[in-house]
C-alpha cells in the first residue's frame, strides 16, 4: 500500500476549531450563530444524522436546535414555519433533514428557505452563485470534497480532475467549484462509455455515485487523489459495515492519497456545515448593519 | 472527409417560424401576445444594430417589441425603476438589457434588478441555479442554440464526449450544463488547461467559445467529429482591399480554423451563419416560453430544453 491515508476527522477537527473561534467573535457581537433542524414525519431514519449535527455544532460553539413536525404537516404549514424561521433574526441556518414525507417536495422547501440563512447550500441562488464562482454558501458535501483536495500539496490550477457522478448536489457543485480554482474538469456520470479512461488521466478523482466498488486500483493514476464521497452499507461475512465507492484495498495500492469511508469526506461535510452556519451569520450581521445600522452617513 | 455544414442561418429561421406558430395559437386561443422589452442605455453602434434587429424579428414572429433607450448617463436609480417597472408590467414576458453598458453601471447588479421568470437571456444567478440543479429555468439563448443546433444534428446526445473550450457565464458553463443534462461527458477546459490539443482530440462533440481567432485547428480535431464554433472574431483582411477611410478591410471568423477543421470533422458550423442566427431566436423563443409559464400554459414544445 503506498497511498496516504486522507484524515477525515482531523481536517474536520480544525476545521470546527476555527469555526468555534468565529463563533466567539460573532456571539461578542450579538450574533451567537443558531441553527434550527427540521425533521417531518419518521424522524428514526435521519436521527443519526441529527445528533451527529447537533453535537458537531456543540463542539463549534454553534446553538443548535432540533426540530419535529408530524408527518401529516401540510406543504402551507410548512411554509409558515419557514417564513417564521426566515422571519427571525435568532435564528441564522436552516436545515431540512430528508427524508421528507412524500406530499412535500423538498426542492419546494428548499426554495423557501432565505438564501442568507440556507446553510445546506441546496437554494437556487446558492447554487447559481457556485456556477458563478462566487461562493458563499455552498452545498456542504461539494465543499467538504473540495477542502479536503485542498489540503494536499497540489497545485489546482491546470490541475486534470474527473468526477464521477453528477448528481445536483454533489458532482456537478464539485465540477464547478474545481473548475473555478482552475481545474479541467471532466465530469462523468452513468451514460459515459469509459469511465477509466477518463479517471486514469485524472490528477484527481471524485466519485459520488453510491455504488461499493466502482472505482478500482486499475482505473487510477499511480500517485493521483483519490477523494471517495458515496456511502454504501454492505453485508460481509463478518457483519454489515460502511464503505464507499471504492475498492479501497486496490486504490489504496495505487493512488497517492486516499480517503476513507467512514473518517473522510463524512466528518469534514458536518464541519463544513458549521462553516457555514458562521458565514451565515457574518453575512446576516452585515445586511443588518447595511440596511437598519449605518452609522456612517 | 469534408464535414458537412450545420446551416444556422436555415435551422434559426426554421425555430423563428415555430416561435410564430406559438405565437398565433397563444393570440387565437388565449387572446394573449408575448411581448419583450429590450433596453439599451447609450448609442454604440454594433449594439443600436443588435437591438434593431432583435425588435424586427420580435414583430415579424407577431410579437410585442418594447424598446427602450436611455442616455448614456443615465443614473442606476432609472435603470433600476425602468426594470422595476418592465418587471411588473403583465404585458412584458422577457426583458433584455442590451451589453456592455457604460462603466458606470454594473452588468451583474442590472442582471440581478430583472425578475428571474422574465429574464429571457437566462443570465439571473437564480436561473443558473435552477439549471444546475435540473429545474425548469430560462436559458441562456447562445447555449440553447448551440444545443439545438446538436440535437437537431445528432439526434441523441447521450454518451458522446463533449469537450467545451471556455468556461464563461455566458457561454461555457451553460453549455456544459446542457449537454450534461442530455448525458454527454462533460470536459469543460479554458485558459489553465493543459495539452489543450490532446484534450479537444478526445472529443465527438467540440464547442469553442474562446475569443480567439481561428485557434482550434484541424489537428485537434478527431476525425468525424461535430464542431460547434461559437466564437466571432473580427481580424483584417488585406485580401479584400482598403475601406473607404483607408484603412485594411475585415471578415469575421469563429475560434475554429474553417478550412482546417471542416477537412476533419464530421460537421462544423460556419462563421459567419451557424451559431450566431440562432441566439435571436432562441431569445425570441425564450419569451415564448416565460409568456407561456407567466400565463400557466403548456410548456411551448420545441423551444425549451
Ligand atoms: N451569438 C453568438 O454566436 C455569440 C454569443 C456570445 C459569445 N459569442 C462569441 O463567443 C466567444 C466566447 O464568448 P464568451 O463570452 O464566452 O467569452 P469570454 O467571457 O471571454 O470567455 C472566453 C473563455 O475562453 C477561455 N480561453 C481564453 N483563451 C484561451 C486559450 N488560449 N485556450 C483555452 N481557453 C481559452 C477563457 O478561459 P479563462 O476562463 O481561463 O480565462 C474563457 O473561459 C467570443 O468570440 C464571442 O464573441 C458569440
Amino acid at each position: 500500500m503506498r497511498a496516504a491515508i486522507i484524515d477525515g476527522k482531523s481536517i474536520a477537527a480544525d476545521m470546527r476549531a476555527e469555526v468555534a473561534k468565529d463563533a466567539g467573535v460573532l456571539a461578542d457581537a450579538g450574533w451567537a450563530p443558531k441553527l434550527v433542524s427540521i425533521s417531518i414525519g419518521d424522524t428514526a431514519a435521519a436521527e443519526l444524522y441529527v445528533r451527529n449535527q447537533q453535537k458537531q455544532a456543540n463542539s463549534a460553539g454553534v446553538e443548535f436546535e432540533a426540530r419535529n413536525y408530524p408527518a401529516e404537516t401540510s406543504l402551507e404549514q410548512m411554509t409558515g414555519i419557514l417564513q417564521g424561521l426566515n422571519a427571525d433574526p435568532r435564528v441564522n441556518g436552516i436545515i431540512i433533514q430528508r427524508p421528507l414525507p412524500d406530499h412535500i417536495p423538498v426542492k419546494a422547501l428548499q426554495k423557501m428557505v432565505h438564501p442568507l440563512k440556507d446553510v445546506e447550500g441546496m437554494h437556487p441562488a446558492s447554487i447559481g452563485n457556485i456556477v458563478y464562482n462566487d461562493l458563499a454558501l455552498g452545498p456542504c458535501t461539494a465543499v467538504a470534497a473540495v477542502e479536503i483536495l485542498k489540503t494536499l500539496p497540489m497545485d489546482m490550477e491546470g490541475l486534470n480532475v474527473t468526477v464521477i457522478g453528477h448528481s445536483e448536489i454533489v458532482g456537478k457543485p464539485i465540477a464547478f467549484l474545481m473548475m473555478g480554482l482552475g481545474a479541467t474538469v471532466t465530469v462523468c456520470h452513468h451514460m459515459t462509455r469509459s469511465v477509466a479512461m477518463h479517471s486514469r488521466a485524472a490528477d484527481a478523482v471524485f466519485v459520488a455515485v453510491g455504488k461499493p466498488g466502482l472505482v478500482t486500483g486499475d482505473m487510477l493514476k499511480p500517485g493521483a487523489a483519490l477523494i471517495d464521497i458515496g456511502i454504501n452499507r454492505i453485508e460481509t461475512p463478518e457483519g454489515g459495515k460502511t464503505v464507499g465507492d471504492a475498492d479501497f484495498d486496490s486504490c489504496a495500492e495505487v493512488a497517492g492519497w486516499i480517503t476513507p469511508v467512514p473518517g473522510g469526506v463524512g466528518p469534514v461535510t458536518v464541519a463544513t456545515l458549521m462553516k457555514n452556519a458562521v458565514l451565515a451569520t457574518r453575512m446576516q450581521m452585515e445586511q443588518y448593519r447595511d440596511a437598519y445600522a449605518r452609522t456612517d452617513i | 472527409m469534408t464535414a458537412t455544414v450545420i446551416d444556422g442561418k436555415a435551422f434559426a429561421a426554421k425555430v423563428r417560424g415555430q416561435v410564430a406558430e406559438h405565437v398565433a395559437r397563444l393570440k387565437e386561443e388565449h387572446g394573449i401576445t408575448p411581448g419583450l422589452a429590450v433596453v439599451l442605455v447609450g448609442e454604440d453602434p454594433a449594439s443600436q444594430v443588435y437591438v434593431r434587429s432583435k425588435g424586427k424579428m420580435t414583430v415579424e414572429c407577431g410579437m410585442n417589441s418594447y424598446e427602450h433607450k436611455l442616455p448614456i448617463d443615465v443614473s442606476q436609480e432609472e435603470l433600476y425603476a425602468l426594470l422595476a417597472k418592465l418587471n411588473a408590467d403583465p404585458a412584458v414576458h422577457g426583458i433584455l438589457c442590451q451589453f456592455p453598458v457604460p462603466a458606470h453601471l454594473s452588468e451583474t447588479d442590472i442582471v440581478a434588478q430583472i425578475d428571474p421568470a422574465k429574464d429571457v437571456d437566462g443570465l439571473h444567478v437564480i436561473n443558473a441555479g435552477l439549471l444546475a440543479s435540473g429545474q425548469k429555468t430560462l436559458v441562456s439563448c447562445t447555449p440553447l442554440g448551440c444545443l439545438m443546433l446538436l440535437r437537431d444534428h445528432l439526434g441523441s446526445l447521450s454518451g458522446k464526449s463533449a469537450v467545451i473550450v471556455g468556461r464563461s457565464n455566458l457561454v461555457g458553463k451553460p453549455v456544459a450544463q446542457l449537454l450534461l443534462q442530455d448525458s454527454c461527458t462533460v470536459t469543460i477546459a479554458h485558459s489553465r488547461t493543459k495539452d489543450l490539443a490532446d484534450v479537444v482530440r478526445g472529443a465527438d462533440i467540440v464547442v469553442a467559445a474562446v475569443g480567439r481567432p481561428e485557434m482550434v485547428t484541424g489537428d485537434w480535431i478527431k476525425p468525424g467529429a461535430t464542431v460547434i464554433d461559437v466564437g466571432i472574431n473580427r481580424i483584417d483582411a488585406p485580401e479584400k482591399g482598403l475601406k473607404e477611410d483607408g484603412s485594411v478591410k475585415t471578415r469575421l471568423v469563429g475560434d475554429c480554423d474553417y478550412a482546417s477543421c471542416a477537412e476533419v470533422a464530421g460537421a462544423i458550423t460556419p462563421v459567419p451563419g451557424g451559431v450566431g442566427p440562432m441566439t435571436i431566436a432562441c431569445l425570441l423563443a425564450n419569451t415564448v416560453t416565460a409568456c407561456c409559464r407567466a400565463n400557466g400554459l403548456a410548456e411551448p414544445e420545441g423551444l425549451t430544453v
